[in-house]
C-alpha cells in the first residue's frame, strides 16, 4: 500500500458521469478528505471521512455492477493506487489530477406499482434456485433460520440469523451481506407495493439491527452497501428484478443479468430477494 | 486579404459540428471570415452575401469559403479540424459497418430510445423507423412539416409508442437528458410539456426547491394545436399515470387550441395521479406560479426564487428570447416588443440561439438608449457551454449605451455551466438576473411603468 | 411493461453535440452515421415513407421473395417454352434498339440471326437487324433472364425453374462456357457450332436426365454452395459441382451415348450453374412483383447501354440510367479501354440477395474482383443497410451464418446513398471480342432516384 505518492504536476482532467442520488448528500456536503480503498479494473472505491452514508463511493465504468453508491463514469477510470488521497464535497470528487462531476442522477430506489399477492406469487417459480449459479451459502443453517424467521414475522429469529450472516463469507462483499441486502430491499419495496405492513416493519427493524455494527463486522464497502440496502437502495440489476416481479418488465432476462454479477454476489442477492418475496407472501397471507 | 472558395465532395458533417469548425477558424488571427458548411441553397446564399463568388454546388457537398491574410495557414487549420471530425467517424466504422439509418441501428437490439436531430426535412424517415421498431422517439429537429408530425403521432398511438417533439427540444427519461435539458435530481414530479423552455423553467425551479422529476416528456410545441390535437400529450399523460415513480404530473403548454385544451383536460380528469396544469394564455397563471402549486401539492415550502437584482429605470421593454414559451410567458406579463429567436424562421439553416447567440447579440447591440432588454439564458445539456462568455461583454456594452438588461436565467447548479457562476458573471456585467422568468418580466415591466 | 426505459440506451441520429451531451452523462448510445439522402429524393422519400400501404406491402413482397422455393423442372427450346416466334429475339436488360445497342449486344444479335438461318452472312444479318425487320424484346418481359447480352432465339434451349411455393415459372438459357461465346458478343463459326451442339445434344440430354431425377431443389443447392465459397454470380464452382453430382447418374441412364460429352462440357465450365441460379433468382423475385405501394426492387438488369430497375409496386416499368464501366481485373492484355459498359440480366442474383450481396461468402474471388477479404465482408455488411430482410436459407458462414441481405428497398437506397454492390463479368466493347475481365460495378443512382420519384408521384 502506498500512501500520498508524490506525483508530477499534471493539468486537471475533468470527468463526468451518472451518479446515484444516494451519494448526493455526501457529494454536496462541505469538502471532506477521502482515500482510495481499492482500485480494480472496473472500479475505484473511495472511503470518505464523513458521518453520512454511503461513506464509501464507487467510481465505475459501464462494464461494472452499478452499485447503489456508485458514480458511473463516461470515460475511462482514473489511474490511481490504493491509499491515494482524495477529497469529496462541494459537488465534486477530487482524485489526484482528476475532477469528477455528475451530469446525471439516477435513483437507486426502485419505484414499484401497487401489486396484489396473486401477482407476486406468480414470480416465485421464476426465482426458484438456478442450477448454474449457486449462492455462496446454500444450505447454511443461518440462511434457513433467516428465511423461516422472516416468513413467520419473528424479529427475534430474523435478527439472530442476520447477526450470524453479517460479514460471513470471502471477498469484498461477503455472501452473508449480499443475502441480507437482497432481503432488505425486497422486504421494503415488495412489502410496500403489496401493502403488507408487517414486511415493511420487519425491514425497518432488521435494517436497524444489521447496520448497527456493520462497520466493525464486515468490510467497509460491504458495510456501506448494507446501509444502502437498509434504506431500500439497490443496484439497477436488483431493481430490475423487483420491477420484473411486479410486472413492470420481463423478469427472466433481468434475473439472468443479476445472476451473472460477481462470483456469487448475484446469486446471493437473488437468494435474498427470494427470501424477501416468500416472506411478503407469507406475511400477507396472515389474517 | 485573400479569398479561398472550394467545394469538397464526399464529406458530410452535421451543421452544428461545422458551425464549431467555422467559429474556430474565424477566431484565428488574420482570418476575417470563414464559412464551412454543407452547400445547401441557404448556405450558398449566406456565402454570396459575404461577398464570395460561389461556384454551383450540391447540398451533399461541403462548401469552404475563407477570407484571410494567410489562406494557407487557415486551410491547414481547417484540414486539422475536419480531420478531427472524421476520425470520430472512423472510430465507429472500425467496429463493423456503422448503421446508416435508425432502422438499422434499432436492429442491433440495444437501443431503447431514439433521439433524432437531423435537419427537419429529413427527420420523418428516422422517426418513422423508431416508431416502426416500437421505440419511443424524441425529435429534436425543428422545421418538421406538421402533416408529418401528425402522421408519426397517429402511428405511434396505434402501435402504443410515443413521439416526443418536434421543435421542443427537451426530455429527461430514466434520468438521461435528451436535447436541451437540465441536470435534475430524480423525484416524484412527471412533466408533460408542449414547450421546451417551459419544461426547463418549471423543472429548474423545482430543482432549486430541492424537488426532482421522474420523467420529463417534451411532446412538441405544436402538440396542443388544432392540427395535432394533443395526441402525444394525452399519450404521455397516460404513460406517466402508469409510472410508479410519478406522484404528481405537471402539464405545460404555450397557449393551446381551446378545443384541444378541453380534450386534454378531460383526459387529465380521468387520471389517478393528480395533475397541475400550466397552459399559458388560459386561467392557469404563469410557470412560476404553477411551480409553486406543485410544491404546495407535495407539501413542500415555496422558496424565494434566487435572483441577483439591480434597480432599473423606466424604458420600453424589448424581449430578445431564445425560448418560445418563455417569450410568450413574458409577453403575457409585460407589454413590449418580443422576438423569439428560437422560432423556425430564425433557425432554418443555422444553430439554435441557445447554442449560438449571434443574432440576439446583434439585436441587443441595436437597442436604443433607455430601452430595457429582457432576455432568457437557458443552461443545461446541449446549450452553449459558457453563455456568459459572449453575453457579459455585450451586456457591458449595452449598459454603457444606457440600455438596461434583465435576464431570466433558467438552469440548475448541477448544469455543466453552473447556475451561480453564470448568474454572477451576468450580474457583474450589469444585468439583473432572475431564476424565474415571470419575476424577470415583472421586474422589467415595473421599470416600464 | 413500461415504454419508458429505466436504463436508457439511446440511438442518436443527427448533431454530434447532442450525442456528446449523452456521453458526458454516461448514457450508452448507438450513433447512426447519417448522411443526407440522394440528390432529388427528399420530397419523394417523405411521400413514399408516409404511404400507409408501404410497411405491409414491403413485408408481403419481401416475404414472398424469401419463401420462394425454386426447383429446376425441365429443359426446353425457347420456341416451345416461351412461345418465341421466328424473328423475335430476346435480350438482357431494359428495352433497347439496334441503334443504341453496344458492341457485344450487336454481336450476340448477329450471332443469333445467323443461328436461326435468317441471314447467311454477318453483313446480311446487320442489314436485317438495322432494318428493324426483327423484333427485340427484353428477356424480363417473358419471365426469362440471360447473362451478358442475354440474347435468346427460338431454337435455343432454356432451363425451366418453377417456384414450388407460389407457382411461378422462370427461364434462363444454357451456359456456353468461357472464351469466345455468344453472350459476350462473339459470333464466329465455332460459336455457332457450339450453339448448334447445345441445341441438338446438350439440351435434349439434360431434359432426359431431369426426367429421371425429377425436380431439383435449387434453394437447397444454392444454400449449400454459399457455404462452400460461392456467391452464385462470379463464382459458381461449388454449385456447378453439386449440380453435376445430382445430374451425373441420371445422365448416364437417360442419355448414355452423350453422357460423357455433356458431363465433360458442363464440368469444364465453372459457371455452368450461373444460369439455373439466375432462373432461380428470377422466379423468386417475380413472386414479389405487383404489390401496390411496395418499394422493393424486383429486377436490376443492364443491356450494355442502360442499367434498369423495376419495383414491385410499379408493374413492368423500367427506370434507367447509363450503365457504368466495371472496375476490376482484366484478362491478358485487355484494359479498361477495351471494356463495354455493364451488361446482362445476371444482376438478378444481387436482386435476390446473392452475388455482390453475398460477397462475404466467397473470399476466394475477392482478389478477382479487385479487393481484400475485408472488402468482401464490408460489401455484404453494407448491403444490410439497404435491404428489408435476411435470407432464412441463404447463409454466410463467415458472418456467423447470418442470412444474406435480401430485398433491396429503393427508399433505403435513397436514404443511405448506398448503391447495390454488383459483381460482374466484363465484355469487350467490340462485337465478337468476348470476355475481357471481371469486377465490381456501381449502378447509376439516377435509376433508383427515378424509380422512387415515380413511386411517390405517379398515379
Amino acid at each position: 500500500m502506498t500512501l500520498g505518492t508524490q506525483r508530477r504536476v499534471h493539468p486537471l482532467t475533468h470527468l463526468t458521469g451518472a451518479a446515484s442520488s444516494a451519494v448526493r448528500p455526501v457529494l454536496e456536503s462541505a469538502r471532506a478528505p477521502a482515500r482510495v480503498l481499492a482500485a480494480v479494473s472496473m472500479g475505484v472505491y473511495l472511503e470518505v471521512r464523513t458521518e453520512l452514508e454511503p461513506s464509501v463511493i464507487a467510481l465505475i465504468t459501464g462494464e461494472a455492477t452499478r452499485l447503489p453508491n456508485s458514480v458511473l463514469l463516461a470515460g475511462e477510470l482514473p489511474h490511481v493506487s490504493v491509499g491515494d488521497e482524495a477529497a469529496v464535497g462541494d459537488g465534486v470528487i477530487e482524485l489526484g489530477r482528476y475532477r469528477v462531476k455528475a451530469r446525471r442522477w439516477w435513483d437507486p430506489s426502485p419505484a414499484l406499482p401497487s401489486v396484489d399477492l396473486v401477482r407476486l406469487a406468480q414470480a416465485t417459480s421464476a426465482l426458484s434456485p438456478q442450477t448454474t449459479r449457486r449462492p455462496g451459502l446454500e444450505g447454511n443453517a443461518a440462511i434457513t433460520l433467516l428465511a423461516s424467521g422472516c416468513a413467520a414475522g419473528s424479529l427475534l429469529r430474523a435478527v439472530t440469523a442476520a447477526e450470524q450472516l453479517v460479514g460471513l463469507g470471502p471477498g469484498l462483499t461477503p455472501s452473508g451481506d449480499d443475502v441480507l441486502a437482497g432481503l432488505l430491499v425486497a422486504l421494503r419495496h415488495l412489502g410496500s407495493a403489496a401493502k403488507v405492513e408487517r414486511a415493511v416493519w420487519l425491514a425497518d427493524w432488521l435494517a436497524a439491527a444489521v447496520t448497527f455494527d456493520a462497520g466493525t463486522r464486515t468490510t467497509p464497502i460491504s458495510a456501506t452497501l448494507l446501509h444502502c440496502a437498509a434504506r431500500g437502495e439497490a443496484s439497477p440489476e436488483v431493481s430490475a428484478v423487483l420491477r420484473g416481479i411486479t410486472g413492470q418488465q420481463a423478469l427472466e432476462p433481468a434475473l439472468r443479468r443479476l445472476l451473472q454479477l460477481g462470483h456469487t454476489s448475484g446469486a446471493d442477492l437473488a437468494q435474498g430477494v427470494r427470501i424477501g418475496l416468500d416472506s411478503v407472501l407469507a406475511l400477507g397471507a396472515r389474517p | 486579404m485573400n479569398s479561398l472558395v472550394k467545394v469538397v465532395q464526399g464529406v458530410y458533417h452535421d451543421s452544428v459540428s461545422l458551425m464549431r469548425v467555422s467559429q474556430a477558424l474565424s477566431a484565428l488571427q488574420g482570418v476575417e471570415v470563414a464559412v464551412v458548411a454543407m452547400a445547401t441553397p441557404l448556405n450558398l446564399d449566406l456565402a454570396r452575401d459575404l461577398g464570395f463568388e460561389i461556384p454551383p454546388a450540391e447540398p451533399s457537398e461541403l462548401l469552404v469559403a475563407l477570407r484571410a491574410e494567410d489562406v494557407t495557414a487557415a486551410t491547414g487549420e481547417l484540414e486539422r479540424l475536419l480531420g478531427e471530425l472524421s476520425s470520430r467517424s472512423v472510430a465507429t466504422e472500425s467496429a463493423g459497418f456503422p448503421p446508416r439509418t435508425t432502422r438499422s441501428a434499432a436492429r442491433l437490439g440495444e437501443g431503447n430510445l431514439v433521439l433524432v436531430s437531423v435537419p427537419g426535412e429529413h427527420a420523418f424517415g428516422e422517426a418513422l423507423d423508431a416508431v416502426e421498431a416500437g421505440l419511443p422517439v424524441m425529435i429534436f429537429s425543428d422545421n418538421v412539416p406538421v402533416e408529418q408530425e401528425v402522421l408519426l403521432k397517429r402511428l405511434a398511438e396505434e402501435r402504443g409508442g410515443l413521439v416526443m417533439g418536434p421543435d421542443c427540444g427537451t426530455a429527461v427519461i430514466g434520468g438521461a437528458g435528451l436535447g436541451f435539458a437540465n441536470v435534475l435530481r430524480p423525484g416524484p414530479v412527471g412533466v408533460v410539456a408542449a414547450s421546451g423552455t417551459g419544461a426547463q423553467q418549471v423543472t429548474s425551479l423545482l430543482d432549486l426547491a430541492g424537488v426532482g422529476v421522474s420523467q420529463v416528456l417534451g411532446v412538441g410545441s405544436r402538440d396542443l394545436s388544432e392540427q395535432v390535437g394533443g395526441v402525444s400529450a394525452m399519450r404521455a399523460l397516460r404513460l406517466l399515470d402508469e409510472d410508479p415513480a410519478t406522484e404528481l404530473i405537471v402539464l405545460i403548454s404555450k397557449p393551446p387550441a381551446p378545443e384541444v385544451a378541453g380534450a386534454v383536460r378531460e383526459v387529465v380528469d380521468k387520471l389517478r395521479t393528480p395533475v397541475v396544469t400550466a397552459l399559458l394564455g388560459t386561467s392557469d397563471g404563469d410557470l412560476t406560479s404553477a411551480t409553486a402549486q406543485v410544491l404546495d401539492r407535495l407539501g413542500r415550502p415555496v422558496p424565494d426564487w434566487l435572483s441577483w437584482s439591480r434597480p432599473v429605470a423606466k424604458g420600453s421593454v424589448r424581449g430578445l428570447y431564445s425560448g418560445g414559451t418563455l417569450c410568450t410567458e413574458a409577453s403575457l406579463i409585460t407589454p413590449g416588443g418580443f422576438v423569439d429567436y428560437g422560432d423556425d424562421v430564425f433557425t432554418r439553416g443555422r444553430a439554435h440561439p441557445m447554442i449560438d447567440a449571434t443574432l440576439r447579440l446583434e439585436a441587443l447591440a441595436k437597442l436604443e438608449p433607455g430601452e430595457v432588454a429582457l432576455m432568457d439564458v437557458v443552461l443545461g445539456h446541449g446549450a452553449d457551454p459558457d453563455p456568459a462568455l459572449r453575453l457579459a461583454p455585450a451586456i457591458e456594452a449595452a449598459t454603457r449605451g444606457d440600455v438596461q438588461v434583465v435576464i431570466a436565467l433558467v438552469g440548475t447548479e448541477g448544469d455543466p455551466q453552473g447556475l451561480r457562476r453564470q448568474a454572477e458573471a451576468l450580474h457583474q456585467a450589469g444585468a439583473s438576473v432572475f431564476t424565474s422568468n415571470a419575476q424577470a418580466a415583472r421586474h422589467a415591466a415595473g421599470s416600464a411603468r | 411493461m413500461t415504454l419508458l426505459p429505466a436504463d436508457p440506451h439511446v440511438i442518436t441520429v443527427g448533431a454530434d453535440l447532442l450525442g456528446e451531451a449523452l456521453d458526458a452523462q454516461a448514457v450508452p448510445r448507438t450513433p447512426v452515421e447519417w448522411r443526407p439522402p440522394l440528390r432529388g429524393t427528399a420530397a419523394a422519400l417523405a411521400r413514399v415513407l408516409a404511404d400507409p400501404r408501404r410497411s405491409a406491402a414491403n413485408e408481403l413482397a419481401v416475404g414472398r421473395l424469401l419463401s420462394a422455393r425454386p426447383q429446376l423442372v425441365g429443359v426446353r427450346p425457347a420456341a416451345d417454352a416461351l412461345g418465341l416466334e421466328r424473328g423475335t429475339f430476346l435480350h438482357a436488360g431494359p428495352p433497347i434498339t439496334w441503334e443504341r445497342a453496344s458492341g457485344p449486344m450487336r454481336g450476340a444479335l448477329i450471332g443469333a440471326v445467323l443461328l436461326e438461318d435468317m441471314a447467311a452472312t454477318e453483313e446480311e444479318a446487320r442489314r436485317l437487324l438495322a432494318g428493324g425487320r426483327v423484333r427485340l424484346d427484353p428477356c424480363h418481359h417473358h419471365g426469362a433472364v440471360g447473362p451478358m447480352a442475354g440474347v435468346v432465339s427460338p431454337s435455343m434451349w432454356m432451363f425451366e425453374v418453377r417456384d414450388a411455393e407460389h407457382g411461378g415459372t422462370a427461364y434462363c438459357s444454357l451456359n456456353e462456357g468461357l472464351g469466345k461465346v455468344l453472350r459476350y458478343g462473339a459470333y464466329g463459326p465455332e460459336v455457332l457450332e457450339r450453339l448448334r451442339w447445345m441445341g441438338s445434344v446438350l439440351g435434349p440430354s439434360l431434359r432426359d436426365a431431369l426426367r429421371v431425377t425429377g425436380p431439383i431443389d435449387l434453394r437447397g443447392l444454392i444454400a449449400q454452395a454459399l457455404q462452400m465459397g460461392d456467391e452464385l454470380h462470379n463464382r459458381n464452382r461449388a454449385a456447378t459441382s453439386l449440380f453435376l453430382r445430382e445430374l451425373a447418374p441420371a445422365l448416364v441412364e437417360a442419355a448414355p451415348a452423350h453422357a460423357a460429352q455433356v458431363l465433360r462440357f458442363a464440368g469444364g465450365n465453372d459457371h455452368f450453374f450461373l444460369n439455373p441460379a439466375m432462373a432461380a433468382a428470377k422466379v423468386s423475385t417475380d413472386a414479389a412483383r405487383g404489390v401496390p405501394g411496395s418499394s422493393l426492387v424486383v429486377a436490376m438488369a443492364r443491356n450494355g447501354t442502360d442499367f434498369g430497375v423495376q419495383l414491385s409496386g410499379l408493374g413492368d416499368r423500367w427506370f434507367t440510367g447509363p450503365a457504368g464501366v466495371p472496375d476490376g481485373l482484366y484478362l491478358g492484355a485487355y484494359g479498361p479501354a477495351d471494356a463495354n459498359p455493364d451488361i446482362g440480366d445476371s444482376t438478378i442474383t444481387e436482386t435476390s440477395g446473392l452475388g455482390g450481396f453475398a460477397m462475404a461468402a466467397a473470399p476466394a474471388i475477392v482478389k478477382f474482383v479487385g479487393g481484400e477479404v475485408g472488402d468482401a465482408i464490408t460489401a455484404t455488411r453494407s448491403m444490410y443497410e439497404i435491404t428489408l430482410a435476411e435470407h432464412p436459407a441463404y447463409q454466410i458462414p463467415g458472418l456467423g451464418f447470418r442470412g444474406t441481405p435480401v430485398g433491396i428497398d429503393v427508399a433505403l437506397v435513397a436514404r443511405t446513398g448506398l448503391l447495390p454492390v454488383v459483381n460482374t463479368g466484363i465484355a469487350g466493347r467490340v462485337a465478337g471480342t468476348g470476355q475481357v475481365g471481371a469486377g465490381l460495378v456501381s449502378p447509376p443512382a439516377e435509376a433508383f432516384i427515378a424509380a422512387l420519384n415515380a413511386l411517390a408521384f405517379d398515379k
